[in-house]
């Protein structure tokens, strides 16, 4: 932020909305509102330690470590994510739950779906070999895809934003179960079939690579490119889901043409349909259908050359260093 | 001044939303912009490339930048996904010497090669921020009066913001910006930022029905006649599978879904047929109405 847009006065107090409902006695949710004292730096956390000890003494949030840590303190935010606990507050401030995760009362939303989960993707290391004894032989360099994956703290701010997760029985693990899933998978340590639990347990082919996640992930976690995509990296060849199926009709059709063609994807990938053809129907009489170029124009011009080009670096799935 | 770029059309534009294609040309050719065709491109990989191979998605993007860096041009793209992965490839080999040695290495054998000296540019920004609003303004002959347009953005031109910065907050997105110097009315909705979930249609339709027709249903509601995209997937998801969604969401929409640059392009006076808006499963007969017809601009402003 440039030095000329900082407020020049500080607020000398805090207008906040907060979000109060028990379901175990209240009919319906409702909203309390109260003005706390600004006090200089002050957190989202120190708003609701004010409310609570002086002016709402039943009001229930959850926090353990106030440091970035213990990933327990997440809230919305004026409709944004926030960690209670290291965001600073603001002059105006509805706060509300985390959405799109079960409530247990007022701020607290439980975690317990996410612990089971997490259960179900061998969370712990499997290792390949008998553990060698320390010190153990692991370099900085085995460690370092992952580095970024050990700042999770688990906040649970990517899943409640996830427009996946928002789907009923999508299916779908969510963007902190595919960190902690690919931070397995990438350990070299580890010997579990992470490639069949990301495709058949996590789902991870359900991912609509739209960065939600990382747009508001409080450790700045580039989840979909170190997470999510080494995890579709391990398991494309083998997976048996349809988003797997897809990805390999998708790379067989452009890289034997140098381009996709969406009807020869989407017949690579699912088959001959009825409900295909209705789509293929309703897409021809308005052009949007290129039949003739998916299976008359066998090689077109240019594809060798692109071919070439692609297979003399795309075989390596390494990195380039 | 005649304004020259390179231009990547993307797999969308050339077939299931060639009225892209059409579009961006006629609007181009109004301004004096120069779209040079790359020849056999290839593909920037959507979510696959990247997703499985690392250098195939440095190698592929690279190829495409550098025969833009060949013609002496900035590089111009329709979709928002090939726009981020040239965008990312251009950044990582521009600041990664170790894998712009491998991709030049790679690229050698057809005499390319990618130094790093253009920028990757969406075509909405091209006209927003190169030709900018005053030009733009001064070229309205048929403004879009009362014209309510929910703007769709799409992921991949405004996230990750590593790829392009955080979201200033006190400006209004460019989208947002030039529906507006058009003439039209922008509408508030819950849903303009959010995914249309091109990415799993193909093998997970209902996830991304169910998600796009939620945010359809928001725009209606709050009174759109029309989406306006820059993306021709999001265009795919609400305009070729909005059937779909009507049957998902038991609900009538028809909320026809336009390309930015259509919807520039009949402000700026072009015809319905020069914009080619017969190309779509939900028809356009309401916004022409809107508009004033599909005829000359001047009927319209006789009105």
């Amino acid at each position: 932020m440039s030095p000329s847009s900082k407020p020049t006065t500080e607020p000398d107090k805090v207008r906040v909305r907060l979000y109060r409902f028990d379901p175990a006695t209240d009919q319906a949710p409702r909203y309390e509102s109260y003005e706390v004292p600004y006090t200089p730096r002050m957190r989202i956390m120190d708003v609701l330690d004010h409310v609570h000890e002086t002016l709402a003494v039943d009001f229930g949030y959850r926090w353990l470590c106030g440091t970035k840590k213990c990933g327990t303190c997440a809230v919305n935010v004026n409709g944004t994510p926030k960690l209670a606990c290291w965001d600073a507050a603001e002059p105006e401030m509805t706060i509300e739950p985390l959405s799109n995760l079960p409530l247990v009362r007022d701020l607290v939303t439980s975690r317990d779906p996410f612990e089971a989960s997490l259960a179900s993707l061998s969370p712990m290391l499997v290792r390949k070999a008998e553990y060698a004894g320390f010190p153990e032989p692991l370099s900085a360099q085995d460690m370092a895809p992952t580095a970024h994956l050990r700042d999770c703290i688990q906040c649970l701010a990517c899943q409640s934003v996830c427009p996946v997760l928002r789907q009923p029985d999508s299916g779908f693990a969510g963007p902190a179960l595919l960190v902690a899933l690919s931070e397995l998978a990438q350990d070299p340590r580890d010997g579990a079939d992470r490639a069949r639990l990301a495709d058949e347990v996590a789902q991870v082919f359900k991912c609509v690579s739209c960065y939600e996640c990382e747009r508001v992930c409080p450790t700045e976690i580039p989840i979909v490119s170190e997470a999510i995509e080494p995890l579709k990296r391990l398991a494309h060849s083998a997976g048996r889901s349809a988003g797997a199926r897809r990805t390999r009709a998708f790379l067989d059709v452009v890289k034997a043409r140098g381009y996709a063609n969406a009807a020869l994807v989407a017949l690579k990938t699912n088959g001959f349909s009825l409900h295909g053809l209705r789509l293929a129907l309703r897409l021809l009489p308005r052009g949007k259908l290129n039949l003739a170029d998916a299976f008359l124009k066998r090689s077109p011009p240019g594809a060798a050359a692109i071919r070439k080009t692609y297979e003399s670096n795309g075989q390596s799935s390494e990195n380039p260093e | 001044m005649t304004r020259k770029y390179a231009y990547f059309p993307g797999c969308s534009a050339k077939a299931t939303c060639r009225e892209l294609d059409t579009s961006t040309q006629a609007v181009a050719g109004l301004f004096d912009i120069e779209l040079t065709e790359l020849e056999n491109p290839g593909c920037t990989g959507a979510r696959e490339f990247r997703a499985v191979s690392e250098m195939l998605h440095l190698t592929a993007n690279g190829r495409i930048l550098a025969q833009a860096e060949r013609l002496g041009c900035d590089l111009v793209a329709v979709c928002d996904t090939c726009l981020l992965n040239l965008t990312e490839t251009n950044h990582r080999l521009k600041t990664d010497a170790a894998a712009r040695d491998a991709v030049n290495r790679a690229l050698a054998s057809e005499h390319l090669a990618f130094k790093g000296e253009r920028a990757v540019k969406h075509f909405l920004w091209v006209l927003t921020e190169d030709l900018g609003e005053e030009a733009l303004r001064a070229r309205v002959v048929r403004p879009l009066r009362g014209l309510k347009v929910a703007p769709f953005y799409g992921c991949h031109i405004q996230r990750p913001s590593t790829a392009y910065g955080a979201t200033p907050p006190d400006q209004a997105p460019a989208l947002d910006r030039l529906c507006r110097l058009l003439g039209a009315e922008v509408v508030q909705y819950e849903g303009a930022n959010k995914c249309c979930g091109f990415h799993v249609i193909g093998a997970e339709e209902k996830i991304a029905v169910r998600m796009s027709g939620g945010h359809l249903g928001n725009a209606k509601t709050n009174g759109a006649q029309c989406i306006v995209t820059p993306c021709p997937l999001c265009h795919t998801v609400f305009d070729a599978y909005q059937p779909s969604i009507e049957r998902e969401f038991q609900r009538a929409y028809q909320v026809p879904v336009l390309h930015v640059s259509q919807l520039a392009g009949l402000a700026f006076g072009l015809s319905a047929a020069d914009v080619s808006l017969s190309r779509h499963v939900v028809g356009c007969d309401s916004i022409l109405a809107h508009i004033g017809g599909s005829g000359s601009p001047a009927a319209a402003a006789a009105e």
